[in-house]
C-alpha cells in the first residue's frame, strides 16, 4: 500500500505521454467573420504594391547596396524599408527593390505591373513582345516596356544569385516615355555587390 | 513494480537523460545549419524520436551517406526527466525544513519543464499588418497555410471553412460541414513555382479557375528552410458536391488579392476557394493611427520605431489606445503585440502577435529556483557559521 502514490504517479505519467501523442485537431474549422469590405486605399503612389513579408527588409539589407549614377535632371530620394533606391524625374518615380527567390516568376511580376497601369494580364507567349534582353551589372536581365492608357511602366527584372532585383520607372505615360533614355543610362550604370564569383 | 519505480527514480537515469539531452542539442545544432531554426526545433525538440543523417553538404558524403544516428526527441527526454525528478522526490526525498531549498529548486525546475511543454503546445505566433488609418481584425501565420472556402452571400457576415494545409495533404477527402461539398487534394506541393504551360506541354490536372483561364501549372521546388524565405505552397484540389465532381482547381498562397477570386458554384450557393496563410480572427479591430520611423538627424540610422494604435472591441468598454514600440508591447485579450517590422514607405506597421497562455510560468519557476538556492546556501552558510563559533580552535592554525 505504501507504493500506491508512486504507482498512481507512474501510471498517470504514461497516460500523459500517450495523450501528448494523440493531440489532433478537427480537419475543418468553420467560423463566421464580420463582412469583409474591400480595402480602399487613399490613392497610393503605387497601387497594388508587392506584399511585404516577415524578413523581407532584412533580406533586402542582406542583398547589399547598389552603385549607380543619377541621370542628369533626375532627383535622388532617400531609400527606405525594402527599397534600395528611389529616384524621381518629372512626375515619374524609379524604384529599385530586391526580393529573395524569383517572386513567382517573370510572368507573374510583369502581369502585376500590367495590372498597376490598367492593362490586362498576358500569357507567356506574349512576353517576347513586351520584353527584351539587357545586361545589368554583367548579368542578363529582361527589359520590360509597358504602355498603359494613362500610366506606363518601363523597367527591368534582374535575377541575381538567388534574388531578384526590380527596377521600375512608373508614372504618367508621357513622363515615362520622355525619360526612357535616362532610365537606360541609369540601368547601364548600375553595379550590384557581387560576392558569388 | 518496485524495480520499475527504482529505475525511474534512479540518479543513473538522470545522468543518461542529461547526456542524451546534450547529444540532442549538439546534433540539433549541426542540423540547424541546413534546416534553419524552425524546422530543427520541430524535428529535434518537438518530437519523441529523431534520426540524424550524415549531411549531404559535408565531405565524404559518397562514402558516409548511410550514417544514421537515432536519438530520443525533446518530448521524450523532457517527459522522462520530469518523471525521473518527481519519482525521485516521491521515493527518496523527505520534506523537511533543512531541505526546503532543494524542494523549491526542484519544484521550480519541474515548473520550467512543464511551462516549456505548455508553450510548445499552446503558444501561437502570427503577424498583423495594418496601414495608417486602416483597421485589421486578423493576423497571419506565414509558416502555416490553409485552404479556405468562403461564402459571402449573407448580408452581415461571411462564413469561412478552413482546412489546414497539413490536414489537406494527408487526408483523403474532407467533407465541409454545413454544406454538401467535399474537398479532395489531388496533388500537394510544399514549395513550388507557378509556370505558364507551353503549347503541347504537360497539361495541368486543373480544369477550373485561374489555372484553366491562364493555363498555369505547378512546378515543384525543394522546400526552403531558410528563416527569411516563405515557401510557395500550392495544390490541385478537386471539389465535389453531393457526389458530383465540380472540377479541379489550382490553389496557391501566391495567388493573392491581385487576382480575381476563384469561385465554386453549386445550386444557388457560391464560395471563394483559396489557399492562404493561416489566419486568426479576433473579436476586435486594430487601427493604426500613426507609425513613426525616427532616424538620427542627417543619417538613415533608425533610433525608434513606434506605432500608435486604437483597439476597437465589439464591447466598447474594452476599447484601448496604446503606443507600441521596442520592448513595450501591448498585452491585450491574452495576446501580446510587438512592433516587428514596417513596409510601404513607413505607412504600414507589422506586429508580431503572440498568444502564450504560459508566459508567466518561466518567471515564476526562475523565482522559485532563485529563492530555493538562497535558502539552500543560506542554511548551509548558517550551519557553517554555527560550527565555527562552536569550535573556535578549529579556525586557528
Amino acid at each position: 500500500m505504501s507504493h500506491c502514490p508512486h504507482r498512481i504517479f507512474l501510471g498517470l505519467s504514461f497516460v500523459a505521454l500517450l495523450a501528448l501523442t494523440a493531440c489532433d485537431q478537427a480537419a475543418v474549422k468553420s467560423y463566421t467573420i464580420p463582412k469583409e469590405q474591400p480595402v480602399v486605399k487613399s490613392e497610393p503612389a503605387e497601387p497594388n504594391p508587392m506584399r511585404p513579408l516577415s524578413g523581407m527588409a532584412e533580406q533586402a539589407a542582406a542583398a547589399g547596396e547598389l552603385e549607380y549614377t543619377v541621370p542628369a535632371g533626375w532627383r535622388q530620394l532617400p531609400a527606405s524599408g525594402i527599397r534600395k533606391a528611389t529616384l524621381q524625374v518629372e512626375d515619374a518615380e524609379l524604384s529599385v527593390l530586391v526580393f529573395p527567390g524569383d517572386v513567382g516568376g517573370e510572368l507573374a511580376n510583369i502581369n502585376r505591373w500590367r495590372e498597376q497601369i490598367g492593362l490586362a494580364a498576358v500569357e507567356e507567349s506574349a512576353l517576347a513582345t513586351i520584353t527584351r534582353a539587357l545586361t545589368i551589372s554583367q548579368h542578363p536581365a529582361s527589359y520590360v516596356d509597358l504602355i498603359g492608357p494613362e500610366k506606363s511602366i518601363k523597367g527591368a527584372i534582374l535575377p541575381f544569385h538567388g534574388r531578384t532585383w526590380f527596377f521600375k520607372l512608373l508614372g504618367p505615360s508621357d513622363s515615362v516615355q520622355a525619360n526612357e533614355a535616362g532610365l537606360l543610362e541609369f540601368l547601364d550604370s548600375v553595379q550590384l555587390p557581387d560576392n558569388a564569383h | 513494480m518496485p524495480s520499475l519505480i527504482k529505475f525511474f527514480s534512479s540518479l543513473k537515469l538522470t545522468v543518461w537523460l542529461l547526456t542524451a539531452s546534450m547529444l540532442l542539442v549538439f546534433f540539433g545544432t549541426l542540423d540547424q545549419v541546413h534546416f534553419g531554426i524552425w524546422q530543427t526545433q520541430k524535428l529535434y525538440f518537438e518530437s519523441f524520436f529523431v534520426v540524424w543523417s550524415y549531411p549531404e553538404q559535408w565531405g565524404f558524403y559518397q562514402q558516409l551517406f548511410w550514417l544514421r544516428l537515432p536519438l530520443p526527441g525533446g518530448y521524450l527526454l523532457g517527459g522522462l526527466l520530469l518523471i525521473n525528478l518527481v519519482a525521485a522526490h516521491l521515493t527518496r526525498f523527505q520534506l523537511s525544513f533543512k531541505k526546503c531549498g532543494l524542494f523549491l529548486i526542484h519544484f521550480g525546475l519541474i515548473l520550467l519543464i512543464f511551462s516549456e511543454l505548455l508553450t510548445d503546445l499552446l503558444a501561437h505566433e502570427s503577424q498583423m499588418a495594418v496601414s495608417e488609418g486602416q483597421r485589421s481584425n486578423y493576423s497571419e501565420n506565414f509558416r502555416a497555410n490553409e485552404l479556405v472556402l468562403i461564402n459571402r452571400q449573407a448580408d452581415t457576415q461571411d462564413t469561412v471553412h478552413a482546412i489546414s494545409s497539413q490536414a489537406l495533404s494527408t487526408l483523403d477527402a474532407v467533407a465541409i460541414p454545413g454544406t454538401q461539398l467535399t474537398i479532395r487534394c489531388v496533388q500537394y506541393f510544399p514549395n513550388s513555382s507557378l509556370i505558364q504551360t507551353k503549347e503541347g506541354g504537360s497539361a495541368s490536372p486543373a480544369n477550373k479557375g485561374l489555372a484553366a483561364r491562364m493555363r498555369v501549372h505547378i512546378q515543384p521546388k525543394a522546400i526552403s528552410y531558410s528563416d527569411d524565405e516563405v515557401n510557395t505552397v500550392s495544390a490541385y484540389v478537386e471539389v465535389s458536391a453531393a457526389g458530383t465532381v465540380l472540377g479541379t482547381w489550382l490553389v496557391s498562397n501566391v495567388i493573392g488579392d491581385r487576382f480575381p477570386p476563384q469561385m465554386v458554384y453549386w445550386q444557388d450557393q457560391e464560395w471563394e476557394l483559396a489557399l492562404r496563410f493561416q489566419r486568426s480572427y479576433y473579436p476586435f479591430e486594430f487601427e493604426l493611427i500613426d507609425f513613426k520611423h525616427d532616424k538620427y538627424p542627417g543619417t538613415e540610422i533608425p533610433f525608434n520605431f513606434s506605432s500608435e494604435v486604437q483597439v476597437h472591441h465589439q464591447k466598447p468598454n474594452l476599447n484601448q489606445r496604446a503606443l507600441i514600440y521596442m520592448n513595450h508591447p501591448l498585452r491585450y485579450a491574452g495576446l501580446t503585440f510587438y512592433q516587428a517590422s514596417f513596409a510601404d514607405e513607413d505607412t504600414t506597421s507589422i506586429f508580431q502577435v503572440v498568444r502564450n497562455p504560459g508566459w508567466l510560468l518561466p518567471y515564476i519557476s526562475v523565482l522559485l529556483m532563485g529563492l530555493g538556492m538562497c535558502l539552500q546556501f543560506g542554511l548551509h552558510f548558517y550551519k557553517f557559521l554555527r560550527k565555527r563559533r562552536g569550535s573556535p580552535s578549529a579556525a586557528r592554525p
